[in-house]
């Protein structure tokens, strides 16, 4: 009778054998990494975009203040992005026949506002609100990066729950002086120096800040 | 699709599993900014402004709050002079105002049509009615008080001197004005002062249940039982005649339940003891004869603080005698005003007249605006068939219902919450009605609809308004007194003088009730769905009636001697006929009610109210009849052992001899010396601190009329959602505030008691522990939260509570799996954003409006302040009508919630088992102690 197993079996059966414990042990390994990866918060991935708008240009270059167009940030919850008058106060002077702004010279025209990609999102459970961060000193850098150094828009930051919980357990180091907050060139290590003394100054009791319901209605 | 074999199923498996791994891309969410944005507006921020919703014709001015222009949530107009709180009707109004039922198109028959085409045939139309000096023209309305509409209704008659302007309004107040000119001579309108008075009789008067002057009536009935705030002199004293218990005989300190035919019998007996002659004394039972001794006794010793309230469902004469009862007790103008109800208003006819017109073929053309008559019409009639013979019919509403059936045209209307107007407030000031949104469908006011007969359909609302009130105004600059009315959202001192009328008739006899064999029946409004108006609004479906706790459905309301006597118990089907008529409807068996005396609650059974409320309970208009409409004798029943539906959010109403509210006597609180109880159970719970704010809230239950509003205004607020019938006959309902109902004594005369629940907010919360994943936590501010996100549905919280305010999503009622429309993208557009809505498996329960209170310390915090004292108010607060409801910081010792809870009659709600909830109540203090009802004098 001829062997049913032939010599190979054997290295296929030991391969197999490794393969059982270490294949799910590198998949949860992998899945661990990826979960915490910048691929998966989509840390760096621009966001295609009806005008390709670069903040590099318009802050970085020009030298825009952030509130020109993000107008609702120290009243309200929300940033605001800019409505189509907003570009044009600009643009209808400037680059007034340039192909790349035809989007938002048809918005006008049509009266259709222009429906641009979110970048950063948060949960809807979550009810962040800008304008307190801004008036207790959290600087828009902090969690939106070197908008000055992005042609196109990109999210700096995880935005996951538990890198809030980093500043709001320890919010000192994040804090500038009010005059600082819409600098984009904002040194961290003035946080690091001037933090705790900012921490009474803003009347910020970080003990209330992981508290649920400051973030969760 | 044939059999699966192993296959099939593997490939569908595959397409499957390759299906959802597409899906796994980013999808980026667009933000959509304006093109030009409104100035004022910052996106994601509440806009206010000043508007009014109208019931019955009647401005209930309101503050709309509006995100990205989208109406979320109404509240109380603080500065107008008649409002204090709210109604459920006025804050379920935002969810009619999304209702994806509401009509969207023109429609002649079943078809679809257009503005222009209406405009085509109806135009040329009033043309030849023109020439015929309007003569077969007829407009029928509801209830109305707008100004501007008078005008033009007056404009029109005098242009089209032959047509007629009918009125019909199911729930009309005919009785109170003919009772004002029998004994004055005019048609008045009484307004009353109960902060004024101490000593309060009501003969079958509702005035604190559901009806437009609710608010007010409520607010100054509490100002005369509030013992906090302005020195307590006296305590208002309420003595109730009614047939059936109503929130106003919830109330009462002394209470008699007598039939509907019966009350002015028991009325001429007290005018007789104050010196009316040539009245007729009849028999009286000793019980009675007790009620009314002490009720002369107490209405003489208040001479000047007395008055004497008579129901809309008595006759003229009954007012007329309350009247000179006021007159003699001194208390015209005191405890009584007067408003006008004859300057403005052209006189309309009623539905009688219209019918026996278009009987005698009179009527070619019928405009129907803003009333349903096809279905709340009266049994002696078939309005149905009878518009089959005018040959042109249009009706004008918010929703193809009844009438628009049966009519040549129908017309889509505009909510309140879309149009521009006015209407008089229950004091008579000038309310302004703006529009919160552009109209969401394709309606039109009766402003336009009217301007038909000015030769357009396309005139311009806001004008109209302007128009005439340049004229009405008569102020010098009108952009300057009409940018400041806009703004405040009334005509400042627009109310009419008070009208003093000049003594009261000597009341003449009352012609005796025809003491039928058989039952009475006693129609009454809804307290939810009022004359049916309200049947599509699932917020008010489900909103639990005061005293009934009924919801989803209506039930005949039978004493329980008479129970006894046709052997039935609740459920049971009870057939009543009454002369041809005859129906069906489960019978309940009702506390403190008349014996012989049947209950029947109008609005329910509507056959074309929409997805949410057709065919919600029994129509018992058809038992009605136009010249006794609130009452009718002889009725036989007839108990089967059939068994109906009826659904309550309590069953059970009895204390059990546990203090669960507690109760003092007026006397007893002044001079009462028993110290408060202190002694906390220990425990072993951890101890919290509060650096900053610790909030609380106290609960009078000496002022809380039992109303509801609170608990509508919550669900509006909070994006409660609606469970529907067969999950609240499970016990399901989503409320995070409720009022539970006592009764106490003998069930023939038992005492009402409410008590509203909301969490308790504990200090040692027994929800807290046993929650395995912390879903259940206390924050530094005092609050117990619920995290949503991260409960997982164990529900031990809910077993653990002692109070049962937690609420669990058994079901995805607020998105996936919601009642029957109630997912419609439509209604999604009433949540409030600043509020999660929450998903299946999850609990949740008061939060004591957390959002409020960050909007408001995010508020103070970018201008650098603290908070001030009240400047957080919960919507239950704000809605209430009485202000029971007070919320606060307790860790400040000048706030009012701070002051009350040191208040000597504050007590726990099962403060024995230690938990030390945050939200604590005022004993309800009565005229008179409890057990010793029958002493007059005492107290007050």
């Amino acid at each position: 009778m001829a062997q049913i197993f032939r010599r190979r079996s054997n290295a296929i059966v030991k391969v197999a054998l490794v393969a059982v414990v270490f294949v799910p042990v590198a998949a949860l390994v992998f899945a661990g990494v990826m979960a915490r990866s910048r691929y998966a918060d989509g840390i760096g991935l621009t966001v295609d975009q009806p005008v390709p708008f670069s903040h590099q240009h318009h802050v970085g270059g020009l030298g825009l203040d952030c509130r020109y167009c993000h107008t609702g940030v120290e009243e309200a919850a929300f940033a605001g992005v800019p409505p189509t008058h907003t570009c044009m106060t600009c643009h209808s002077q400037l680059w007034t026949n340039a192909e790349m702004l035809r989007p938002v010279r048809e918005s006008l025209a049509k009266d259709e506002p222009i429906a641009w990609n979110r970048v950063t999102n948060l949960p809807d459970y979550v009810y962040f609100n800008h304008s307190v961060h801004v008036e207790n000193g959290v600087g828009c850098t902090t969690c939106h990066g070197p908008v000055d150094k992005m042609p196109l828009m990109q999210k700096a930051e995880p935005m996951t729950m538990q890198w809030c919980l980093d500043c709001h357990r320890d919010p000192a180091k994040n804090l500038r002086a009010p005059e600082d907050v819409f600098a984009t060139n904002w040194n961290s290590a003035d946080g690091k120096i001037h933090g705790h003394e900012r921490l009474k100054r803003y009347g910020i009791d970080p003990a209330k800040l992981t508290d649920c319901s400051t973030c969760h209605r | 699709m044939g059999p699966v074999n192993r296959r099939t199923a593997l490939k569908l498996m595959a397409a499957s599993a390759a299906v959802s791994a597409g899906a796994c891309g980013r999808q980026p969410e667009a933000i959509v900014p304006y093109v030009n944005m409104p100035e004022r507006l910052v996106p994601g921020e509440p806009l206010a402004f000043a508007t009014a919703v109208t019931l019955s014709g009647v401005a209930q001015p309101v503050i709309g709050q509006t995100f990205d222009g989208r109406p979320t949530k109404l509240e109380p107009n603080g500065d107008h002079p008649a409002a204090s709180g709210s109604d459920a009707f006025t804050q379920a109004a935002i969810l009619s105002l999304y209702d994806p039922d509401r009509s969207k198109a023109v429609r002649k028959g079943a078809d679809t049509a257009s503005w222009d085409g209406f405009a085509g045939e109806f135009l040329p139309r009033i043309e030849a009615h023109r020439a015929k000096r309007g003569e077969g023209l007829r407009i029928l309305t509801g209830p109305s008080t707008s100004p501007t509409f008078f005008d033009q209704i007056s404009t029109l008659l005098d242009r089209f001197p032959e047509a007629r302007w009918h009125q019909w309004d199911p729930l009309g107040e005919e009785n109170v004005l003919a009772g004002a000119e029998l004994a004055f001579g005019r048609r008045l309108k009484p307004v009353y002062r109960f902060d004024r008075a101490r000593c309060v009789v009501s003969l079958d008067a509702d005035f604190l249940g559901a009806g437009p002057e609710q608010t007010l009536n409520a607010a100054r009935f509490g100002a005369g039982r509030r013992v906090w705030g302005a020195k307590a002199e006296g305590f208002l004293r309420l003595h109730v005649i009614e047939p059936v218990l109503s929130l106003t005989g919830s109330n009462a300190d002394h209470r008699l339940a007598a039939r509907r035919g019966r009350v002015a019998e028991l009325a001429q007996m007290i005018a007789a003891r104050f010196g009316a002659e040539n009245l007729p004394e009849g028999g009286i039972e000793e019980d009675a004869r007790i009620f009314l001794e002490r009720l002369v006794q107490e209405l003489s010793a208040h001479r000047g603080q007395a008055l004497v309230v008579a129901g809309a469902a008595q006759p003229p004469e009954v007012h007329a005698l309350a009247h000179w009862l006021n007159e003699t007790l001194g208390g015209l103008g005191e405890t009584v005003e007067f408003l006008p109800a004859d300057d403005e208003a052209p006189p309309a006819a009623g539905l009688r007249e219209l019918v026996d017109d278009i009987d005698a073929g009179h009527v070619e053309t019928l405009l129907i605006s803003g009333t349903n008559p096809v279905y709340s019409a009266p049994g002696d009639f078939d309005l149905a068939e009878l518009l089959g013979k005018v040959p042109f019919t249009v009706h004008h509403g918010l929703y193809r219902n009844e009438t628009a059936a049966r009519t040549t045209w129908h017309l889509p209307a505009l909510h309140d919450l879309e149009a521009w107007s006015d209407a008089r407030a229950g004091d008579g000031t000038v309310t302004l009605i703006q529009p919160l949104i552009t109209p969401l469908f394709r309606g039109r006011s009766l402003f336009s609809v009217l301007g038909a007969f000015f030769g357009t359909l396309d005139a311009d609302d806001r004008e109209v308004l302007r128009a005439h009130w340049r004229r009405a105004s008569g102020a010098g600059d009108f952009e300057t007194w009409w940018r400041k009315s806009l703004r405040a959202g009334f005509v400042e001192g627009s109310a009419p003088q008070s009208v003093r009328p000049s003594a009261a008739a000597v009341p003449k006899p009352v012609a005796p009730a025809v003491e039928d064999e058989g039952y009475e029946l006693v129609f009454r409004p809804d307290t939810k769905l009022w004359d049916g108006d309200f049947a599509n609004n699932a917020w008010l479906q489900e909103l639990p009636d005061p005293v009934t706790k009924l919801v989803w459905g209506n039930a005949a309301l039978v004493s329980p001697s008479d129970a006894l006597n046709l052997g039935i118990e609740d459920g049971n089907l009870l057939e009543i006929s009454l002369g041809e008529n005859r129906l069906m409807l489960p019978a309940m068996v009702a506390v403190g009610q008349a014996e012989g005396a049947i209950g029947l609650a109008l609005g329910y059974g509507r056959p074309e109210a929409g997805v949410i409320g057709s065919a919600v309970g029994v129509d018992v208009n058809p038992l009605r009849r136009l010249d006794a409409l609130w009452h009718a004798t002889g009725a036989e029943l007839r108990a089967t052992s059939d068994r109906g539906r009826l659904i309550r959010t309590q069953e059970h109403s009895d204390m059990e001899g546990r203090e669960i509210i507690r109760d003092l006597s007026f006397a007893d609180f002044l001079h009462g010396t028993e110290e408060k109880d202190e002694e906390v159970p220990p425990s072993l719970y951890p101890d919290w601190d509060y650096p900053d704010a610790a909030w609380g809230m106290v609960i009078d239950q000496s002022v809380c009329i039992g109303c509801s509003a609170c608990v509508t205004a919550c669900q509006s607020e909070n994006n409660i959602p609606v469970v529907g019938p067969e999950e609240v006959e499970r016990g399901r309902e989503m409320h995070w505030i409720r009022i539970d109902r006592y009764f106490r004594g003998e069930p023939d005369a038992a005492e009402v008691l409410f008590q509203p629940v909301p969490c308790m907010h504990c200090e040692k919360a027994p929800c807290e522990p046993v929650c395995p994943v912390e879903a259940s936590v206390h924050d530094r501010e005092g609050l117990n939260v619920q995290v949503y996100n991260r409960c997982i549905g164990t529900r031990f919280c809910q077993a653990n509570c002692p109070y049962k305010v937690r609420r669990f999503n058994f079901y995805g009622y607020g998105d996936e799996q919601a009642y029957e429309n109630l997912d419609d993208p439509l209604y999604q557009a009433a949540a409030n954003p600043d509020v999660s809505v929450r998903s299946r498996g999850v609990m949740e329960k008061c939060t004591y409006c957390v959002q409020r209170i960050s909007r408001a310390q995010q508020r103070a915090d970018r201008e650098g302040r603290e908070l001030d004292e009240g400047e957080v108010r919960t919507a239950c607060q704000n809605a209430c009508p009485t202000q029971a409801i007070v919320f606060g910081d307790t860790n400040r010792k000048d706030s009012l919630v701070s002051k009350l809870k040191r208040a000597r009659h504050e007590y726990d709600l099962l403060g024995e088992l230690g938990t030390r909830p945050r939200t604590s109540y005022l004993a309800r203090i009565r005229a008179v102690a409890a057990s010793a009802g029958s002493e007059p004098g005492e107290g007050a």
